[in-house]
């Protein structure tokens, strides 16, 4: 007789199924428990590993939530080299000197003596 | 076959572009359930997590083979269930399986739910002894029972899964999975019942 064969129904369950049933669910009791390693950084450490650091290389891609502080930071800090470079360079520029451009006249005849 | 919310399908879809954040909403949202599970299937806590980060680890690799036929999660239980029993023969098979590395003692549940047949609102010192004894029994019961049994007996009775969703998890038939869980039922009752040496009320 096949396995599938020897039992019926889910309403077919005896009061020693629900003893048992019972039994295990008083002796697992925690439906809160949380381990307690970093599951997340565990798993982007091997993923890094075994993918030779294709995945999970860098900061971006292994924070949990998006790091809105790093992009905002990251932002004001070109800002502000863009004008520290200003504030740097913008006194040195002068006003355009004009060159007299004329061509001095040509001698042709060879001076007289 | 199971019609996937357009929600998960286009989760399902950043996963299988190996979206680096989308693992990590994964693991942020299954974690704690899928240890519980491990943890429930192995007993030993630090093994438990470590078989957690595999499953994720698994996940990743083989999220390309998903066809949606189940659930996200009925399919990360799969995988996690499946990881479970090849660990635990595994162990059989190098007889590392100790059965004294139970959770530890602060971990322990008061007597009202451990005694699980016969329940009180307060435990007189006796009884936590008792109904402590009779939870590290049927852990360490459950432990040594056959990796199939244990399998049904935590999805059904302790994860509380419908028999449709053990079914998609274990590629059983529906009946095997009853006939397996009445016959893993027998089995652990009259293991308890052995180790405590009287009949369970």
């Amino acid at each position: 007789m096949s396995e599938e064969e020897t039992h019926g129904t889910e309403g077919d369950e005896t009061p020693d199924d629900e003893a048992v049933r019972r039994l295990l669910r008083g002796a697992f009791p925690d439906p809160t428990r949380r381990p307690e390693g970093d599951v997340l950084r565990g798993f982007q450490a091997r993923v890094r590993e075994r993918s030779g650091g294709k995945f999970y290389a860098d900061l971006w891609s292994t924070s949990a939530q998006p790091p809105v502080v790093v992009f905002l930071g990251t932002a004001a800090l070109l800002l502000a080299l863009v004008g520290a470079a200003w504030a740097v360079l913008a006194p040195l520029r002068g006003q355009v000197e004009r060159v007299p451009m004329a061509p001095r006249p040509v001698e042709v005849l060879p001076p007289q003596r | 076959m199971a019609e996937p919310d357009p929600e998960e399908a286009r989760f399902i879809a950043r996963l299988v572009a190996r979206d680096e954040r989308a693992f990590n909403e994964l693991v942020e949202l299954y974690g704690d359930r899928i240890y519980r599970l491990v943890l429930r299937m192995v007993g030993r806590p630090a093994e438990a997590e470590d078989l957690t980060q595999e499953v994720f680890v698994q996940v990743f690799k083989a999220v390309g083979e998903f066809r949606g036929d189940a659930r996200l999660g009925t399919w990360l239980y799969r995988v996690a269930v499946n990881l479970c029993k090849n660990r635990n023969r595994y162990l059989h098979r190098r007889r590392e399986h100790a059965q004294d590395e139970l959770e530890p003692h602060a971990e322990r549940s008061a007597l009202g739910t451990a005694q699980g047949v016969t329940t009180s609102e307060t435990a007189r010192p006796d009884q936590l002894v008792q109904g402590y004894q009779l939870e590290v029994i049927v852990k360490r019961e459950i432990l040594a029972l056959d990796a199939d049994f244990r399998e049904v007996l935590v999805l059904r009775d302790i994860e509380d899964l419908a028999y449709e969703e053990i079914v998609q998890i274990t590629g059983l038939a529906e009946g095997t999975v009853k006939s397996r869980l009445h016959r893993a039922r027998v089995a652990l009752k009259q293991r308890v019942e052995a180790a405590l040496g009287e009949k369970l009320r």
